[in-house]
């Protein structure tokens, strides 16, 4: 496995750690703000700040687009850190809770929902995918606990996992009628569409939640970027902390994915956007991830709703349309 | 807001002064109840067979969702749906585009909108189908809201006797051949499909038309992904739709030169006929389920 991941190249310190992190900070609120005033129609910023603090009744902001623009910011910061976990984890910069099985064990629980449950109550389809992202992550444990977590194990068999899951739901689909998976393509493409202020109520704190317990795991995070014989020559037992970490970002990927669908691309994105774009300090990488995570996401949904109107796309289209060429731009101007 | 607030005032003092003339419509539907203060005038239709029973009663959507060929309507329903608004896709309709149209009425589908309809509801009273395919259900919702009930039980009662017209002509020309059993076939670029049930399955029904045996199941169909299961696709008659599209024509090509082909009855009779995909399988109306009729009696030479 290669050391890429931590040893990507220190950004440059013309902008000192703090003020580039607040700096992120003020960004990612003006994107909020922007998200929620852009849509079918413009709203003056007059109407929509006052109605996001809920100083104001207002329906298309309330109703239609806050909670559809928070529920991004969530899903795309539990991804990100799932992202920037996984691939401290495993010490391999091409990690992400979509390469290692964990969406598509989600996308299987989602899928089956939608084929076998048909008329159950729309409340259901996050549970299932949320047990189909959490047996996931109990098969990769369990295939690797005998290796102890060994990283290019987890790699590995991640990867197994990923098709044999994606195998799974392609099955589903074949035996499905055009209407169910016209409605299952719509997840797997991932989508933030419907998004309920109830949702929010409890993943927002979820994810500030994460967030703290990601920074209060900070030491255990620099010791994985080690490698195992420095680990092992400095008398670490690296298995608790292993088994923790891939836990939380299990969790996070499984979350996040359950109400938002098959989104990749973050997980693997955000993560490497931190790295080129903040210094190396631990704490403010991990809340640097999740902000670029959020404005990832956003930037994503925003694009699927106002670029092709009337038709409002799934955010999932246009994640890597995003944050690939910025991702480039970035690898072009370092090389320089 | 305000002028839907204001509107609800005036609709509320005119039914306090004629309470007779403006009686609140209660609907039961797939996602619960709704109460309309009046029959409805601007609908929105959220799924193609809802745009299409709008029209069969004469209504134009004030929005509706786009088609999935032929994008963004039909051809069949061009030129009827000229002061309508589309809404974007009939997976995710746009909430935005709805609300701006202020609707008196929403038309869903169940397997489709489940996840908004409280969002829906806000914008507008929702009503919803369990499916998105059943023609004669689909016109008695909108019939419903729109307090067009007995235009809608005049069509169904002029769909019965037509289909019943249909089944003596042919009982007539086919003799001991009729009721004959019938299959839909699919082609798409990597498989092929028999429907079973469905819209075209309902109309096929409804005009009398049986079924093989091994075809009488509980679900909508089944996909074939090898030429092996040809033999599968057995019965009297065969009719086909698929998309205009090189892939799929390719894969019709290879799945009819196939021996087993020339094995099928419908082969053999000279009875595979080629419809159309829109009439046939995705608009789920009953302007669609007519033009399947006029296409079957044409197909019969019965016209």
């Amino acid at each position: 496995m290669t050391q890429a991941s931590t040893n990507a190249p220190m950004p440059s310190t013309k902008w000192p750690s703090h003020l580039r992190l607040a700096l992120l900070m003020i960004i990612s609120l003006a994107i909020l703000v922007m998200s929620v005033a852009i849509g079918h129609s413009r709203l003056p910023l007059d109407r929509v700040i006052p109605a996001m603090l809920g100083l104001n009744e207002d329906f298309i902001v309330q109703t239609l687009r806050l909670p559809r623009s928070l529920l991004a910011c969530s899903v795309g910061a539990l991804l990100g850190l799932s992202g920037f976990l996984l691939q401290r984890l495993l010490r391999n910069p091409l990690a992400s809770p979509d390469i290692v099985g964990i969406t598509s064990g989600a996308s299987v629980g989602a899928v089956l929902f939608i084929v076998v449950a048909a008329g159950a109550a729309p409340f259901w389809q996050p549970i299932w995918a949320f047990i189909g992202a959490l047996t996931a992550a109990a098969a990769l444990l369990g295939l690797t606990w005998k290796q102890r977590l060994s990283v290019t194990r987890v790699v590995l068999v991640g990867i197994c996992l990923n098709s044999g899951f994606a195998a799974i739901t392609t099955l589903l689909l074949v035996m499905s009628e055009s209407t169910t998976s016209a409605m299952a393509y719509t997840w797997l493409t991932g989508t933030l569409y419907g998004a309920n202020s109830a949702v929010n109520h409890w993943l927002i704190p979820a994810t500030v939640v994460a967030l703290l317990g990601c920074l209060l795991l900070k030491r255990e995070l620099a010791v994985l970027a080690l490698s195992d014989e420095q680990q092992v020559g400095l008398g670490l037992s690296t298995l608790p902390i292993r088994l923790l970490i891939l836990c939380l970002s299990a969790a996070m990927a499984a979350l996040a994915v359950s109400f938002a669908g098959a989104i990749g691309f973050v997980g693997l994105l955000a993560p490497h956007l931190t790295r080129q774009l903040l210094p190396k300090h631990l704490p403010g990488q991990l809340i640097g991830c999740a902000l670029i995570g959020a404005n990832l996401l956003l930037l994503a949904d925003l694009a699927g709703r106002t670029l092709f109107l009337p038709r409002d796309l799934p955010a999932g289209i246009f994640v890597s349309a995003i944050g690939g060429p910025f991702f480039i731009f970035l690898l072009a101007r370092q090389r320089r | 807001m305000l002028p839907k607030f204001s509107r609800l005032l005036a609709v509320t003092a005119m039914s306090l002064m004629l309470p007779s003339a403006y009686a609140e419509l209660t609907i039961n539907h797939a996602l619960g109840t709704t109460t309309l203060p009046e029959p409805a005038v601007r609908i929105v239709t959220l799924y193609q067979g809802a745009t299409d029973a709008a029209i069969a009663l004469g209504i134009e959507p004030v929005g509706a969702v786009e088609s999935w060929v032929e994008k963004p309507i039909y051809q069949y329903l061009r030129g009827e749906l000229d002061y309508t608004t589309l809404v974007g896709l009939e997976t995710q309709p746009n909430l935005e585009a709805i609300a701006a149209l202020q609707p008196d009425v929403i038309i869903a589908s169940e397997v489709r909108h489940a996840k908004v309809y409280d969002q829906l509801s806000q914008i507008a009273p929702t009503v919803a189908h369990e499916t998105v395919f059943m023609f004669d259900e689909t016109l008695e919702l909108v019939a419903e809201v729109t307090g067009k009930a007995d235009a809608a039980d005049a069509w169904l009662a002029q769909w019965q006797a037509d289909a019943d017209a249909f089944q003596a002509d042919i009982a007539e020309q086919l003799q001991d051949d009729w009721p004959q059993q019938v299959t839909m076939l699919n082609f798409r670029a990597d498989h092929a499909r028999i429907y079973f049930q469905g819209f075209s399955g309902q109309v096929l029904a409804d005009l009398g038309f049986e079924r093989p045996a091994d075809h009488l199941k509980d679900t909508w169909g089944m996909k074939l992904t090898s030429k092996e299961s040809i033999p599968s696709m057995n019965a009297d008659v065969a009719f086909v739709f698929m998309e205009d599209d090189d892939a799929v024509q390719q894969t019709y090509q290879q799945w009819t030169a196939h021996p087993l082909w020339q094995t099928l009855d419908a082969v053999q009779n000279d009875a595979v006929y080629r419809v159309d995909q829109v009439a046939w399988n995705m608009a789920g109306g009953p302007l669609a389920a007519r033009q399947m009729l006029q296409d079957i009696r044409s197909h019969y030479g019965l016209d």
